[in-house]
């Protein structure tokens, strides 16, 4: 085991034996990844920090059901999907959807990677939400195809069709980037 | 035909495995079995290209930091609100109550919202709590907090000449800017409760320093420490 993975799963088991010092530093090891991958959901913190916050109400009430079949991170990250699954639906009318200020700054920018990064994030916002968290899970998150199974509690094969649904309809929204011109 | 309709099957099973070749997370007869489909296929060729094109745009550096102090200690409130049976000796539950526990959090939601200017005059006033009244706790080294701190209370920082807390949404880039319109510097800080210790950066006076402070909204709380400060205090805004 890598030492991450190891002082990940000595820290859940300090946490399952009710150590608030170590939900603490599991919190400190694991809010950037999160608040990062959160908020390209979500533009405002206070949603990313009532996610996190939320995850890790379920992590110190849940710790001891803790499997060591899984990783310590795969089972936080799991968590942290379902939470931020039903938070997002909620809010659905509220800031998932593509705001004015994103529009404006997609159209203004004058760098070529900043404007097809606003692209992208237009075409993903327009993706079902289980369709878009696999695409952010492998390519935002840099996930396996057995560990995003693992996260969102999905045989293989789903995470498959939802992958390949993302990419068509991501095609189809964004001709540009389809349109040749890398490298 | 079974050789086209096996062709067929090849490439709808490679196709599949190309994001996981592009991040790098296949094992290595799949790669091996990417890598040997692509040689012959140009259309998967292109949908490499295009895939490798998308991670690109989604793993950009956002250039933004989010601060955990100030939401950890709002966990940590949480946690002390829990029913010690529940809270302190997490009872073993059945694997189905985890959906539940994720339920919760949506239900919770609303009454979050509502309650957030709350918690926000919260934590100011216990950051004000903290910097005007424990400072001295502080200085006379009486006895320690009795929860976990991130960064043990310390006496006044060198040179400090205010004490401020900020929104938690605040970038770095955002707290930089404050600070040089300010005429500020970070001398320590955050503490446990996201409160920081600053000094001047130039000879502008303490007060000027407090108000451009207290313009900006994401200053929650902001006032001057030291002698000066109790000689000439500057009114609350």
């Amino acid at each position: 085991m890598n030492p991450l993975k190891e002082q990940d799963s000595t820290l859940l088991a300090a946490v399952a034996a009710g150590d608030r010092r170590a939900l603490e530093q599991l919190y400190l090891g694991y809010h950037r990844r999160l608040a990062r991958f959160l908020s390209r959901f979500t533009s405002r913190y206070e949603n990313v920090e009532e996610i996190i916050n939320d995850t890790f109400m379920v992590v110190w009430q849940h710790a001891k059901d803790f499997r060591h079949a899984s990783q310590v991170s795969t089972w936080i990250i799991g968590i942290a999907y379902r939470t931020a699954l039903k938070s997002l639906r909620q809010q659905k009318n509220g800031s998932f959807a593509p705001g004015a200020e994103a529009l404006a700054e997609a159209s203004t920018d004058p760098t070529r990677e900043t404007e097809t990064q606003d692209w992208v994030m237009q075409g993903l916002r327009q993706l079902p939400l289980e369709q878009r968290f696999t695409l952010e899970l492998a390519y935002h998150l840099g996930h396996s195809l057995e560990e995003i199974a693992a996260i969102t509690d999905s045989p293989v094969g789903t995470v498959k069709a939802r992958m390949f649904h993302a990419r068509e309809k991501l095609r189809r929204s964004l001709p540009q980037l389809g349109g040749g011109g890398g490298p | 035909m079974n050789g086209m309709a096996n062709q067929a099957r090849e490439h709808r099973e490679v196709s599949e495995l190309i994001p996981w070749y592009v991040n790098a997370r296949i094992g290595d007869a799949d790669r091996q079995r990417v890598d040997a489909h692509l040689r012959d296929c140009a259309e998967c060729r292109g949908e490499l290209q295009l895939q490798r094109q998308l991670l690109g745009a989604m793993t950009a550096d956002p250039g933004i930091e989010y601060m955990p102090t100030a939401s950890l200690k709002r966990l940590q409130a949480r946690l002390d609100g829990l029913d010690p049976a529940s809270g302190a000796a997490p009872a073993a539950v059945p694997d189905a109550a985890r959906q539940d526990a994720a339920d919760r959090p949506a239900q919770r939601s609303i009454r979050w919202r509502r309650s957030m200017a709350a918690s926000i005059a919260l934590v100011a006033a216990a950051s004000g709590i903290l910097t005007a009244g424990l400072w001295t706790r502080y200085q006379a080294h009486s006895r320690p907090l009795d929860y976990f701190t991130v960064t043990a209370p310390t006496a006044h920082a060198p040179q400090e000449v205010i004490r401020a807390v900020f929104a938690p949404a605040t970038t770095l880039i955002e707290l930089q800017s404050i600070l040089d319109e300010a005429h500020l510097r970070i001398v320590s800080g955050p503490t446990e409760a996201g409160v920081y210790s600053l000094a001047a950066n130039s000879s502008l006076s303490v007060s000027a320093s407090l108000s451009l402070l207290r313009a900006h909204g994401a200053v929650r709380f902001a006032e001057a420490t030291g002698p000066a400060a109790a000689a000439a205090p500057d009114p609350p805004q």
